[in-house]
C-alpha cells in the first residue's frame, strides 16, 4: 500500500475517532431533567392494542398503555378506586349498575368522553370479529342503556362482583374507532381518523419506533393532576444485565426488571433509590391428586399435609429475596395477597414440623427406608417436582425445596422443562409438584375455574363441592364482608385439603434515579407507570 | 465474467428452491405452529381458527407449502402467526440495514486490523511482534463472545461512573432526539461496543489466516525472482504476496460475511441492537413459525449471494482464473 494512502487512512480514523471523543464532549451525562424520562422497559409490546390476544401485555399498559384509562384503577394496596368515572349499584335483581364519566373527561384532541365512548368500548369487546384477550364482565352484560352524555346503565345477565375491575378497562374513543378494524387499526398508534393521537390520560403517544422507543408526551386535555415531566421515554431493553447497566451508567432514569439476583449489585450504588413489594404474582405448589400422577399417595390429603409440614417455605424465601427484598413475607392465602384487609393467613399451619411429618407418616403406616426416605404399603415418597426451566429463581426454589423435603424423608425428583414444554403437561395433568405462578388482579373472582370442580385450569383434579360452592357462590356476592367470608372459608377447606400449597407473592423491583420524585410503585397489575401524572424532577 | 455470473443466479434458483423446502418442511415437523396459542389462555378457540384458516393449516403439507410460497413471493412472507395486522417484511425491512451497519463495521475494521496483523507477522515471522499477535490471536478465539460482550457493558458504565464523561451507550441504536452529525456520531457511539465484541474473534480469525497465507506465499519462486529483479522489499510483499496471499481471505470473509447477515445473535441481544438476531430469537421464543421461516430464507438467500460474491471476488484478485 502506497505510503499515501497509509497516511490518509490513518487520518481519516483519526478522525472518525476524535468526532467520537468530540461527541461525549458534546453530550452530557444522562441525567433526569425537568424535561423528560427515560424508562428501560423490560420488553417491548407485542403491539400497542393491548385489547387483542397478541397484544395482551403487561407492558403494553404499562408504556403507550398510560394514554389510556378506565372508570377504576386499581391502588398500589389491591383495592380499586374512581378514576375517570365511576359507578353505583341501583339494583340487585337484576344486578344493575349505574355507571357516570367525569365531567372533565376529555379526549386529547378536545371531544368529551361520554356514554357513546363506554357503549362503544362494551360493543368493540363483545365482537365476535375482533381477537379480544378478555371479555370477563362484558359478556355478561344483558343491556347497556344510555341515560344522559355521561352516564350508562348496565345491566347484567347475573349478579357479578368483580364489576370494578371490569370497570378499570380503558375506554375506546368511537369516534377514533367506529367502523375501522379493531385488529389492525390500532396496532401501531392510538390515532384518530384525522392521524392525531388519542388520549385520556396524563401522557399520549407521540412517537414509537419499533424495537427501539416508544415517546409518550405531556397530554394537556387529562382531566387529573397535571403533570410536570414533559416527556417519558421508554427504551427497550430485553436483557436484565443490559437494564443494570443502563441504569448504573445513566443511560435511562428508571427500570422495572424481574426479579433477578444480580439485580442486588444496585443496591450500593449512590444516587439510585429501589422499591420492592410483594407482587401479583403468586407462586405456589400445585400438587396433582388427580390421574397422570407417578405416585398414587398424592391423592391422599394426609400425605400432602405431611409434605406441605416438610417445607420450610419462610426459610426458601429467606434465602431466595435476602439480598432483592429482605422483608418478604410468605404467602398464606391462594385467594388474597398479603396487603389485602381480606388476607388470613390460613396456610400459616404449614411450618415446617419433623415431628408432626413423623406423626403423620407413622399414623399412616409409613416407615422410613434404608435411603431415609418414607415408604407407604409399598410406595416410596417419591414424586416430580418441577418448574420452568430457565427461570434461575424458580430452579433454586426447587433445589431448595428438594433438599428440605429429602430431610423429611420425602424425594422430590426434579422435573422442570422449557415453560413451552411445562405448561402443555399441566394441562395435561402430566405433573407430581408443580412450582409456577397465577398473577392476581386483587379480586379473587375466577378461582373457582383453578380450584372448583372440573374447572378448566383444575388441572389438579382437585374436587370438593364445598369449595366449588363457595367460590361460585363469592362470584356473585354484592356485598363486600359476605363475598370475603365466602372466599376465605374456601381457602380455609383449600389449605386443609393442601392441594395447593403458596409460597410467595413474586416480589416487584423498581430502581430509579433519586431525583426522581413522586414515582411510587404499584405492585398489581398497574405496574410501576400508574401515577406518572404525578412523577417530578427535584 | 458476466456470463459466469449470469448463470451463477441461474444456478441460485434451484438452490434457494431447494434451501425453502427444507426450512418449511423442518420447520413444521418441530409440531403444530399454534401449539404454543393453544396453551395460551387469552387466545380464543376463534383466533385460533381464524389463524388455521388464514395459514390453511388444515390443508396437507404441500398444499400449505405452495400457499407459503406464494405469500413469500407476492405479499412478502405475509403476515406473522397471531398478529394479521402486521407484516413479516415491514419487521425485517426494519432490522435488516441495522444488522447491515453492525456487520459492515465490524468486517471492514477486522479486515483492515487483521491483515495488517497478518502480512507484519508474516514478514517479521518469530519476532516479538509476531509471537505477541498469536498469542492475543489466540486470546481472541478463546473469548467467549457473551462474556466479551457484557465485561465491555460494565467497563465502559464503570469508566463513566468515574470519569462522568460518555465515551461510548452500552445498549440501544441510538439516543432520542438527535439529528444530523449529532446523530451519526451518536449512532457510533452505541455501535462502538457491539462492534469491539465482533471484530476482535474476526481479528484473530483474519490475522492467523492472512499470516498463513503471506508464509506459504512470501517464500515461493516468483516472489524470489522479484526481489531478483531488484524490486523494494515493501513492494515486493504489498503488490506480489499480499495480492496472492488475499485470496483464501476474501473467500472466508464473504462466507462470513454472508453468515453474519443472519444476525450476530449474542452480540446483538446483548447489545439491545434491533437487528436480525433479536428479531429471530423473539419469533423462536414466540414460537411464530412464519417470521422465523422468513428470517431463514433471509439468511439462507444471503449465504447463496455471498457464495457468488466471493467466486467473483476471487476470479477479480487472481488473473489466472477465468470464468467460462
Amino acid at each position: 500500500m502506497h505510503r499515501r494512502h497509509l497516511r490518509l487512512g490513518l487520518g481519516a480514523l483519526i478522525a472518525v475517532l476524535s468526532l467520537m471523543v468530540a461527541g461525549t464532549a458534546t453530550s452530557a451525562p444522562q441525567k433526569v431533567t425537568a424535561g423528560t424520562v427515560t424508562f428501560g422497559a423490560e420488553q417491548e409490546p407485542p403491539c400497542l392494542n393491548g385489547f387483542l390476544e397478541g397484544c395482551n401485555n403487561t407492558w403494553t399498559s404499562w408504556t403507550a398503555g398510560i394514554a389510556l384509562r378506565g372508570l377504576y384503577i386499581v391502588k398500589p394496596n389491591f383495592t380499586l378506586a374512581p378514576d375517570m368515572g365511576s359507578a353505583r349499584i341501583v339494583s340487585r335483581k337484576p344486578f344493575t349498575l349505574v355507571a357516570t364519566i367525569k365531567k372533565n373527561a376529555k379526549w386529547s384532541d378536545g371531544k368529551q368522553v361520554t356514554a357513546d365512548d363506554l357503549i362503544f368500548t362494551w360493543q368493540t369487546i363483545v365482537n365476535p370479529k375482533w381477537e379480544i384477550a378478555g371479555r370477563s364482565g362484558w359478556d355478561s352484560l344483558s343491556r347497556v342503556k344510555k341515560l344522559s352524555a355521561k352516564s350508562v346503565r348496565l345491566t347484567f345477565k347475573q349478579p357479578y362482583a368483580p364489576w370494578k375491575v371490569m370497570l378499570s378497562t380503558s375506554v375506546l374513543p368511537k369516534h377514533a374507532l367506529q367502523g375501522e378494524n379493531f385488529n389492525e387499526v390500532w396496532n401501531n398508534n392510538y390515532n384518530n381518523k384525522s392521524g392525531a393521537t388519542m388520549a385520556t390520560g396524563p401522557y399520549k403517544l407521540a412517537g414509537y419506533t419499533k424495537g427501539q422507543s416508544l415517546t409518550m408526551v405531556k397530554n394537556p386535555a387529562f382531566y387529573g393532576r397535571k403533570p410536570s415531566i414533559d416527556r417519558i421515554t421508554f427504551r427497550f431493553i430485553t436483557q436484565t444485565n443490559s437494564e443494570i447497566q443502563a441504569i448504573r451508567g445513566g443511560e435511562v432514569d428508571a427500570i422495572y426488571p424481574q426479579p433477578q439476583l444480580e439485580l442486588a449489585a444496585l443496591r450500593g450504588q449512590s444516587g439510585l433509590r429501589i422499591q420492592s413489594k410483594a407482587g401479583s404474582t403468586l407462586e405456589h405448589l400445585d400438587i396433582n391428586a388427580g390421574k397422570g400422577n407417578s405416585n398414587p399417595l398424592l391423592a391422599q390429603r394426609w400425605f400432602r399435609q405431611a409434605i406441605a409440614n416438610s417445607l420450610d417455605r419462610q426459610g426458601m424465601v429467606r434465602q431466595l429475596f435476602r439480598t432483592l427484598n429482605p422483608r418478604l413475607p410468605v404467602l398464606q392465602n391462594v385467594t388474597y395477597t398479603n396487603q389485602q384487609p381480606q388476607y388470613k393467613a390460613h396456610f400459616q399451619r404449614y411450618a415446617r414440623n419433623l415431628q408432626r411429618v413423623n406423626s403423620i407418616m407413622t399414623s399412616h403406616g409409613c416407615r422410613k427406608g434404608g435411603d431415609g426416605i418414607w415408604a407407604c404399603g409399598g410406595n416410596r415418597a417419591s414424586v416430580r417436582l418441577g418448574t420452568t426451566a430457565g427461570n434461575r429463581l424458580r430452579e433454586l426454589a426447587v433445589e431448595i425445596l428438594q433438599a428440605q423435603g429429602k430431610s423429611a424423608g420425602f424425594e422430590f425428583k426434579p422435573d422442570s422443562q422449557p415453560s413451552r414444554l411445562f405448561f402443555p403437561r399441566l394441562s395435561e395433568a402430566n405433573y407430581d409438584i408443580a412450582l409456577f405462578a397465577w398473577v392476581g388482579t386483587g379480586d379473587p373472582a375466577g378461582q373457582v375455574d383453578i380450584y372448583g370442580c372440573g374447572g378448566g385450569s383444575n388441572w389438579k383434579g382437585y374436587c370438593n363441592r364445598t369449595v366449588t360452592n363457595m367460590l361460585r357462590r363469592s362470584d356473585a356476592a354484592l356485598n363486600a364482608a359476605q363475598r370475603a367470608r365466602l372466599v376465605n372459608s374456601a381457602d380455609v377447606l383449600l389449605a386443609n385439603d393442601a392441594i395447593t400449597i403458596p409460597l410467595y407473592q413474586k416480589p416487584t423491583y423498581f430502581v430509579y434515579k433519586s431525583r426522581l420524585r413522586g414515582a411510587v410503585d404499584n405492585p398489581t397489575l398497574q405496574g410501576p407507570t400508574w401515577n406518572t401524572e404525578a412523577w417530578r424532577v427535584g | 465474467m458476466l456470463t459466469y455470473v449470469l448463470r451463477r443466479i441461474l444456478y441460485s434458483i434451484p438452490v434457494l428452491f431447494a434451501a425453502s423446502v427444507l426450512i418449511f418442511v423442518s420447520v413444521n415437523a418441530i409440531g403444530d405452529p399454534l401449539a404454543a396459542l393453544r396453551q395460551n389462555p387469552l387466545v380464543s378457540e376463534v383466533t385460533i381458527n381464524s389463524i388455521k384458516e388464514r395459514k390453511h393449516l388444515d390443508d396437507p403439507l404441500p398444499v400449505q407449502y405452495a400457499y407459503w410460497v406464494k405469500d413469500a413471493v407476492t405479499n412478502k412472507f405475509g403476515t406473522p402467526l397471531l398478529q394479521p395486522g402486521q407484516r413479516i417484511w415491514d419487521d425485517l425491512k426494519r432490522v435488516i440495514p441495522h444488522t447491515l451497519q453492525l456487520v459492515l463495521l465490524s468486517e471492514i475494521i477486522a479486515l483492515f486490523v487483521g491483515i495488517s496483523i497478518g502480512v507484519y507477522s508474516a514478514v517479521r515471522q518469530y519476532s516479538p511482534f509476531d509471537y505477541a499477535a498469536t498469542t492475543l490471536s489466540f486470546v481472541g478465539f478463546a473469548l467467549p463472545v457473551f462474556w466479551l460482550a457484557l465485561m465491555l457493558q460494565v467497563l465502559f458504565t464503570n469508566l463513566f461512573l468515574k470519569w462522568h464523561v460518555r465515551i461510548f451507550y452500552t445498549s440501544g441504536l441510538s439516543s432520542e432526539d438527535v439529528h444530523g452529525l449529532h446523530f451519526v456520531v451518536d449512532r457510533l457511539q452505541h455501535l462502538a461496543l457491539p462492534v469491539m465484541t465482533l471484530t476482535i474473534l474476526s481479528i484473530a480469525q483474519y490475522s492467523r489466516f492472512m499470516r498463513a497465507s503471506m508464509l506459504e506465499v512470501i517464500n515461493s519462486d516468483y516472489v524470489r525472482t522479484a526481489r531478483a529483479k531488484g524490486l523494494v522489499e515493501r513492494r515486493v510483499t504489498l503488490r506480489h504476496a499480499l495480492r496472492n496471499a488475499l485470496i483464501p481471505l476474501v473467500t472466508i470473509s464473504a462466507l462470513q460475511f454472508g453468515a453474519l447477515i443472519g444476525g450476530a445473535v449474542i452480540t446483538e441481544t446483548i447489545f439491545q441492537l434491533d437487528g436480525m438476531g433479536p428479531y429471530f430469537l423473539g419469533n423462536l421464543f414466540n414460537q411464530d413459525a412464519y417470521a422465523v421461516m422468513a428470517w431463514l430464507m433471509i439468511t439462507a438467500t444471503a449465504v447463496i449471494l455471498f457464495n457468488l460474491i466471493a467466486d467473483v471476488a476471487y476470479g477479480y484478485i487472481d488473473p489466472r482464473i477465468r470464468y467460462e
